[in-house]
């Protein structure tokens, strides 16, 4: 492994009239490759950034090991660890042009002047800042400043890359072409990167990883793929896209599906979760993943109301009620619109259902 | 926050900054407070003779702090509320005392009031003895009320606009909304600006020393105790009471300021402009804060003419005599000057430096160390001369130029001054900016040295100034330190005073508030901005 982080945990005194210690980052262990690009992903004040910042070296941990290409570096100081951060703020060094904010980190390493000049052309070149080497901070928009505090990281070659949000102060068109800059510019250079993002889209579109934060520990950790399809946890399920959550009772089960029961009717749904019989269980399904069928189907069908129809441009939105006051959200294309009191049956494909263990 | 331990530059560093604040802001302070010994308490306290000056004290403090504070808030109130015109002149005129020793206004008042002052006795042909404690109310009234008012000023000047707009939305009326929403809000701020007053009046040494006569109050007794029988266990005595007045009061300061305040420090209060006040309020206050400028002017006014007019007020031709005496007695001007350049440049860097490692760092006994670099805010000006007199004045000290003690004494008298700029410099920029510093590989040092200092320029300047005015001001920190080829203008002018050298004592004074203005027109010029003054306390 290249970069691992054993059991590390960071607490701070608790503020305020509570008394004790509080655990921002709560024994969260993680294996990241070469070259893998790593998203921590959660809500504000879930510990993401402290983890990041343990990282880094700009906090110490309470306990727990950082190893990086087999180094420990719990004792090593933060500007000799051979990572560089991009931050959310950009960080900018506001008395310098915009070549001597890149070259900053090579002139602390006295790296010669000509070097210099060839290593900051280079990543210039890379993120597209030709010609703006002697612009004043100020006289930058937000998306060039953001290529700078790229840049800026890039140009020392740092072991490992660290982002902590970014592209937050980006409006939302520049943030997205500034996604797939980043990740093509890391996969090319074949840089570890660590990013820190409280968006899912971000960490969906760009991560090999991602490491799903709350409350200071490891919530889940897997591909996109994995963690938007198989969330493990409701907290997982919910963080990341729409969902549905329905109370279930395990009816019966083997070893790739099981029948359970909701709403008094019978659904078959995939698993690999351990179960037992007359389990409390929830089933988890996305909105869009609902589909609205004739009397005909029968198969995973449940009958409801739709209380509350949303037209919201590309879809309908609906409210709809299931029996034993549950109600579901479902989306559905425009083309068929219909209205609040209408009876409809709607199917839950058996691939798109997921049972998750409550916790 | 980041741990120094794993940085030994940065524990070298602060090791030193903590030693030399031992050695020169609490060994002298200690040693004033020990070198009586419990006899010498006991036997002075029994002699009782502190009682009266400590009343004094007591009297003069409340009457003037009463006075001084309610000038100072309707001058504020009128710079930050009303519409009057002529606003950039008014904050000139409100500048100025600053840029002063105190104790000019006591001279200007004996020139107009005084047995043969111009007014007294020229015009109304009285020879009214003012000596006593109505002058010095009088005096330290229009002494204080400019710092009162620029305390207070910047309580106004933080209250939230937005708020008040609201209330005048939600329909309270101009009074309603200053009395129910405004005062309220600021009154951590305004109690914490009239102990800050009470403090300086308090402390005050030159106004009660040329002006109060018999009515002692405790830093002219400490100063006469000494002065006038070399009694130093009395006098350590008597400033160790007014310390621990001057303590109580800053305590209580520190209480309320520490309590909920309401006043928005975002800093985005003030771009919403405030709702207008009535025409009557606007011609109330242009009226006050003329009246109140016109005596500022005639205070200093005083002091140009009788530099430059042969005996004021009695021979009017025009002569530069005074300022030819002046030349040729110039060291204790260029004294002044070489001084508090170099005391105003250290303490600006050292607090500097300090600031960063206190804000930026973590370590332990950092809260004491911050607590000692603001305590000489609190602590008299007479009181910390006598620590000095007694620490340093030893015969195996000897080899230590005066110059350099004086010098010595300036620098850790303005620590808090440079120290609070610092502070206030560096809250205003971005952590992330010296973390970014640092992950590209530069030490704590080598990131304040590129980035921080740079940066923090302005809050350098606001330090340097503010402890260059003060330093050229003092007279109360230096009057035990000087020796003859030591002396200063401050000093110089005191000594002149008394020997009622009024022409001499008057140039000089012009000169150091010159000097002063000068220098801040330099710094003004030099760095292209309007750099402030560093409000202590």
């Amino acid at each position: 492994m290249y970069l691992t982080l054993e059991h590390l945990t960071k607490k701070f005194p608790a503020r305020g009239k509570q008394v004790g210690e509080v655990a921002a980052v709560d024994d969260i262990s993680l294996n990241i490759e070469k070259g893998q690009f790593v998203t921590l992903l959660g809500p504000s004040g879930c510990g993401k950034t402290t983890t990041l910042r343990l990282i880094a070296g700009f906090e110490f941990p309470t306990s727990g090991h950082i190893i990086l290409d087999g180094q420990r570096l719990e004792d090593v100081p933060p500007n000799r660890r051979d990572m560089a951060m991009v931050f959310q703020s950009y960080a900018i060094f506001p008395h310098l042009n915009v070549f001597e904010n890149i070259a900053y980190g090579l002139k602390v390493k006295k790296i010669a002047a000509a070097e210099i000049k060839r290593r900051v052309d280079d990543v210039t070149k890379l993120t597209q800042l030709t010609g703006l080497e002697d612009r004043a901070p100020n006289q930058l928009s937000g998306g060039q400043q953001q290529r700078v505090a790229l840049a800026r990281a890039l140009v020392v070659e740092p072991k490992v890359l660290l982002f902590d949000e970014p592209l937050s102060n980006l409006d939302a068109k520049l943030r997205e072409e500034m996604r797939f800059e980043i990740r093509d510019l890391q996969k090319r250079l074949g840089i570890t990167a660590i990013y820190v993002t409280h968006a899912q889209e971000e960490a969906l579109v760009m991560s090999d990883l991602i490491a799903i934060i709350h409350q200071g520990k490891l919530a889940q950790l897997g591909t996109p793929e994995e963690i938007y399809e198989q969330p493990r946890s409701r907290f997982v399920a919910d963080f990341i896209g729409l969902s549905d959550f329905l109370p279930a009772r395990v009816e019966s089960y083997d070893a790739t599906t099981a029948r359970v029961t909701v709403a008094g009717a019978t659904l078959t749904v995939p698993t690999k979760l351990g179960l037992s019989r007359d389990q409390s269980i929830l089933l988890h399904i996305r909105p869009y993943d609902i589909e609205f069928v004739g009397e005909s189907a029968q198969d995973n069908v449940l009958p409801g109301v739709i209380k509350q129809a949303t037209y919201l441009g590309n879809i309908v939105d609906y409210r709809v009620e299931i029996g034993q006051g549950l109600a579901l959200r479902v989306q559905a294309s425009t083309d068929q619109r219909r209205a609040a009191g209408e009876r409809v049956r709607l199917h839950f494909p058996a691939s798109k259902c997921h049972l998750i263990a409550e916790e | 926050m980041r741990r120094i331990s794993r940085e030994p530059s940065v524990v070298i560093t602060l090791a030193i900054l903590v030693g030399l604040m031992f050695a020169f802001i609490i060994y002298p302070q200690v040693q004033v407070v020990l070198v009586p010994g419990l006899g010498g308490y006991v036997s002075f306290l029994a002699e009782q003779t502190w009682v009266k000056p400590f009343f004094n004290s007591l009297q003069v403090m409340l009457l003037s702090t009463t006075t001084a504070v309610v000038l100072g808030f309707i001058y504020a109130y009128a710079m930050v509320y009303s519409k009057m015109p002529f606003k950039p002149f008014f904050r000139i005129i409100g500048v100025l005392p600053l840029l002063s020793p105190p104790f000019v206004v006591a001279a200007s008042y004996i020139l107009l009031f005084g047995p043969r002052g111009m007014i007294s006795y020229y015009v109304f042909g009285q020879s009214p003895n003012i000596l006593g404690l109505g002058g010095l109310w009088g005096v330290q009234t229009i002494a204080f009320f400019p710092f009162a008012y620029q305390l207070i000023a910047d309580v106004l000047a933080r209250s939230d606009a937005r708020m008040e707009q609201a209330a005048r939305n939600l329909g309270a009326g101009p009074w309603n909304v200053f009395r129910t929403i405004t005062l309220p809000m600021a009154r951590p701020g305004l109690l914490a600006a009239i102990l800050t007053t009470a403090i300086y009046i308090v402390e005050d040494f030159g106004n009660p020393a040329l002006i109060a006569g018999q009515f002692t109050v405790l830093p002219t007794q400490a100063y006469g105790l000494i002065s006038g029988f070399g009694d130093v266990t009395g006098a350590a005595v008597v400033s160790t009471i007014l310390l621990l007045l001057a303590l109580a009061l800053y305590v209580a300061k520190t209480r309320i300021e520490g309590q909920r305040s309401y006043v928005t420090i975002s800093g985005r209060a003030g771009t919403i402009p405030r709702p207008p006040v009535p025409t009557v309020v606007n011609v109330f206050c242009f009226v006050a804060c003329s009246l109140l400028a016109i005596l500022i002017l005639m205070v200093y006014g005083v002091l140009l003419v009788s530099a430059v007019v042969e005996v004021f007020p009695v021979k009017w031709g025009l002569t530069s005599k005074h300022f030819e005496f002046l030349t040729s007695n110039i060291t204790p001007l260029q004294n002044t000057l070489v001084y508090g350049t170099i005391a105003a440049i250290i303490c600006a860097m050292f607090a500097m430096l300090l600031g960063f490692l206190v804000q930026r760092r973590e370590w332990r006994g950092k809260r004491i160390v911050d607590f000692i670099a603001i305590m000489p805010a609190a602590i008299p000006g007479i009181f910390f001369g006598i620590g000095y007199a007694t620490a340093f004045n030893q015969r195996w000290l000897d080899w230590i130029d005066r110059g350099a003690l004086i010098t010595i004494s300036m620098i850790f008298w303005n620590i808090p001054v440079g120290y609070q700029a610092a502070i206030a410099g560096l809250q205003q920029i971005d952590r992330s900016l010296d973390d970014a510093a640092t992950s590209l590989g530069a030490g704590s040092l080598r990131a304040f040295r590129d980035i921080l200092l740079p940066m923090l320029d302005g809050a350098l300047l606001t330090g340097f100034v503010t402890a260059f005015v003060r330093a050229v001001t003092t007279l109360s920190v230096v009057i035990f330190l000087f020796t003859p080829s030591t002396t200063v203008a401050t000093i110089k002018i005191f000594q002149l005073v008394n020997d009622f050298m009024w022409g001499g004592a008057t140039a000089f004074t012009v000169s150091v508030v010159g000097v002063a203005v000068l220098v801040l027109v330099i710094v003004w010029t030099i760095s292209g901005r309007r750099v402030g003054l560093q409000r202590t306390g």
